[in-house]
């Protein structure tokens, strides 16, 4: 049996990150938690997961501080970061600041599936 | 065989089996105390399950005290739709609120500046009557005055024949008194002659007395019309009172107003304009209204002269024109947002000039944005205890934790369903606020529309199938791609096609048809037997959270905000989206058109692409 795959998860509403922790455990994946930005790029820098799973509205340090802060990382300017929110795209700012920081992905929470974002990692990471 | 050898190897067998005894006497014994071991191992076996039979129990609690919480969740759920609803009610009366105060404003201005113009009217033709009146009373007056002169003329002249006449009469006299010592006949002749003579003094006397009668009345004359002179004087005094209380009251109306002539010249403008336009009022009077107020549009463009509700008032004779938003920049170059209304001053049904009202309403597009951005937050708030609800109730219907029996099943797919609507409900609020505060990004690009619809039927499909409509599709083979956004466009097309499908009973009928309408704009035409819109209400359709009363009380799915957010996408990208719809009568259904230009519009804001 290979390596399971490392997921960090960056949400600060515990229920939320509750369902994806044991969604990813089911489909064996180890997820790793954080509640809020600062956390989330410190356990990322640390732990090198495979791809992030990225809340943008959260305390302490928000989700587009958090990814700019991955990216400027040599190691973090590549992983795979879906932005996972329920802050709609319609923010011109917010949209062009996620385009310019080349996350991988961009979704709404209360639109996705659980099954469906799981699908989502499966296809970034080929497993 | 040696005999000794063979004693000494019995001997050692002995021995040897005497090790062996006390060695399985050392094993009994160790026999013994494992199994008083086993014994004790048994007596904790026996607790240990004791033990688990309560983890169990407690197990079964915490199972019962999860029910309870879904229960919680399920009440939860319901209470977010009911602030959903009075959200959407407090939205609609603020909004009515809103435009019936804006409408009573209008009618108010226009009913007071039509008094005004009948005031003036009135003031106008008293004053031209008392003129003419006075005129003719003073010509009354002279023409008098000149008789008076000429009867007394006449008087004097009388007199004076009168005095004549008592000359010769006196002369007669003597004749006759020289006469009458001569002859009776004279006698005769000279009493006649006096006879005559008395006459003529008593007509003397009688011309007198009319000539001082008509010194008299000459006075008289002469009084009366000094009074009325004086009464003239007094009542042209109180209207140019009148008239200055009036203008006094129009300077310090607190909205800006300016009033033209009928070429658009301004003739008036009050302080609140001066204050709000930088300019004085002589600056501006005589001039063009369009030269002293060069209105822009968000962008900064210009606004055209036959949009502004002045030109229109003037040009098409409109009773009102509104420019509900225009920008005014100032000579500081600090520009506001404005409301702009026109009217026009009708005299004698002749349109005499205009009354233009105006103000600065940077406080309400502060309150409307404000309010926007509380939709916007609102909506994300809302939406992350939808997402738990979803996320569970989904790991729970797929079995991710354990199979569920049929009828847990069957709860809690309402509990997804009813949570998928609110999300729905939530999603559509969303784009209303994005739309309204102009975040939306229109990123046209070459559309396939035929594809693009015939996946959203697709879509529609299991709805369409389990109410048994009959349902036709057809695309024109002349339809090109057009330039268009194609999340916009098939939000418009989602949103007109589950209308139909939506409000239409079982086994009726749809047809969706989609054209060249010539050689500028695509024609989608959506037809329906559904219950149709009401003839009253016909009128409200694309407003905002509105919806008709037939069809409130047969489903009470939807949000209201379709047809809002269908006209404004559509009609921001060029289009033009309407109606028919046999109101009223039930069953005759609706029919939708929606143009869309194949060029579409500029790209406003420019956007990287983003998966989605």
């Amino acid at each position: 049996m290979k390596t399971q795959k490392t997921i960090l998860i960056v949400e600060d509403e515990k229920s939320l990150r509750g369902a994806i922790v044991d969604i990813l455990r089911l489909k064996n994946f180890l997820p790793l938690e954080a509640k809020n930005g600062r956390e989330g790029v410190e356990l990322a820098l640390l732990k090198r997961p495979e791809l992030i799973l990225l809340d943008l509205i959260m305390p302490e340090m928000d989700g587009m501080a958090a990814l700019t802060l991955i990216r400027k990382d040599a190691w973090g300017a590549t992983v795979p970061i879906i932005i996972l929110t329920n802050l709609s795209a319609i923010n011109g700012h917010a949209l062009a600041d996620a385009a310019a920081r080349t996350p991988t992905h961009y979704l709404i929470k209360s639109d996705w599936k659980l099954h469906d974002i799981v699908k989502k990692i499966e296809e970034i990471l080929e497993v | 065989m040696n005999k000794k050898n063979t004693i000494s190897a019995s001997d050692e067998i002995i021995s040897h089996l005497k090790v062996l005894a006390k060695e399985k006497e050392v094993v009994r014994r160790r026999l013994a105390v494992t199994a008083k071991k086993l014994a004790v191992t048994a007596k904790k076996l026996a607790a240990i399950a004791e033990e688990k039979e309560l983890v169990r129990r407690k197990l079964a609690a915490t199972a019962r005290e999860k029910e309870v919480v879904r229960r919680e969740l399920a009440v939860t759920a319901d209470k977010l739709a009911v602030t959903a609803e009075q959200l959407a009610a407090t939205a609609r009366e603020k909004e009515s609120a809103r435009r019936r105060k804006l409408a009573a404003t209008a009618e108010k201005l226009a009913a007071t500046a039509e008094e005004l113009a009948a005031t003036a009217r009135e003031k106008e033709s008293v004053r031209r009557k008392l003129a003419v009146t006075a005129a003719k009373l003073a010509v009354t007056a002279e023409k008098l005055a000149v008789t008076a002169e000429k009867l007394a003329a006449t008087a004097e002249k009388l007199a004076a024949t009168a005095k004549e006449k008592e000359s010769v009469r006196r002369k007669l006299a003597v004749t006759a008194e020289k006469l009458a010592a001569t002859a009776e006949e004279k006698e005769l002749v000279r009493r006649k002659l006096a006879v005559i003579a008395g006459e003529l003094a008593l007509t003397a006397k009688e011309k007198e007395v009319v000539r001082r009668k008509l010194a008299v009345t000459a006075a008289k004359l002469k009084r009366s019309y000094e009074t009325l002179e004086k009464k003239v004087l007094e009542r042209t005094k109180s209207l140019e009172m009148a008239r200055a209380k009036e203008e006094a009251i129009l300077l310090s109306i607190g909205d800006g107003l300016l009033a033209t002539d009928e070429k658009g010249n301004i003739i008036f403008i009050n302080k609140t304009a001066e204050k709000l336009l930088g300019k004085k009022s002589k600056e501006v009077v005589k001039k063009k209204f369009s030269d002293v107020i060069p209105l822009e549009d968000e962008k900064g463009a210009l606004i055209p002269l036959e949009k502004h509700p002045v030109n229109m008032v003037l040009v098409t004779g409109a009773t009102t024109a509104a420019l509900p938003t225009a920008y005014y920049k100032r000579k500081d170059e600090k520009r506001f947002p404005m409301a702009v209304m026109a009217t026009p001053v009708i005299l004698n049904g002749k349109v005499i000039g205009t009354i233009k009202v105006f103000r600065d309403i940077t406080y309400e597009r502060e309150i409307d944005k404000a309010k926007t951005e509380f939709v916007s937050l609102a909506s994300h708030q809302l939406r992350t205890p939808l997402s738990t609800v979803n996320w569970y109730a989904e790991m729970l219907l797929a079995g991710d934790v354990g199979e569920l029996n049929e009828k847990q099943k069957k709860y809690l797919d309402e509990v997804y369903r009813s949570n998928q609507r609110m999300v729905e409900l939530v999603n559509a609020l969303l784009d209303v606020a994005s739309l309204e505060l102009g975040t939306f990004v229109i990123e046209p690009e070459l559309t396939d529309i035929c594809k693009l619809t015939k996946h959203a039927i697709r879509e529609q499909k299991p709805q369409i199938d389990a109410k048994k409509i009959r349902f036709s599709f057809s695309c024109g083979k002349s339809v090109s791609r057009i330039q268009a956004d194609p999340k916009l466009l098939r939000m418009v097309i989602q949103n007109i096609l589950s209308n139909a499908v939506k409000y239409t009973p079982e086994g009726g009928k749809i047809g969706f048809s989609i054209t060249v309408a010539d050689k500028k704009n695509v024609l989608m035409k959506i037809s329906d037997t559904g219950y149709g819109i009401p003839k009253n209400q016909q009128d409200k359709i694309f407003t905002k959270l509105f919806r008709a009363d037939n069809v409130r009380d047969k489903d009470t799915d939807g949000t209201g905000l379709g047809l809002y957010i269908v006209r404004s996408i559509v009609e921001n990208s060029g289009g033009k989206v309407w109606f028919k719809s046999l109101g009223g009568e039930e069953n005759k259904g609706t029919t939708f058109f929606v143009t869309l230009p194949l060029k579409g519009k500029e790209k406003t804001v420019k956007v990287v692409r983003i998966n989605k």
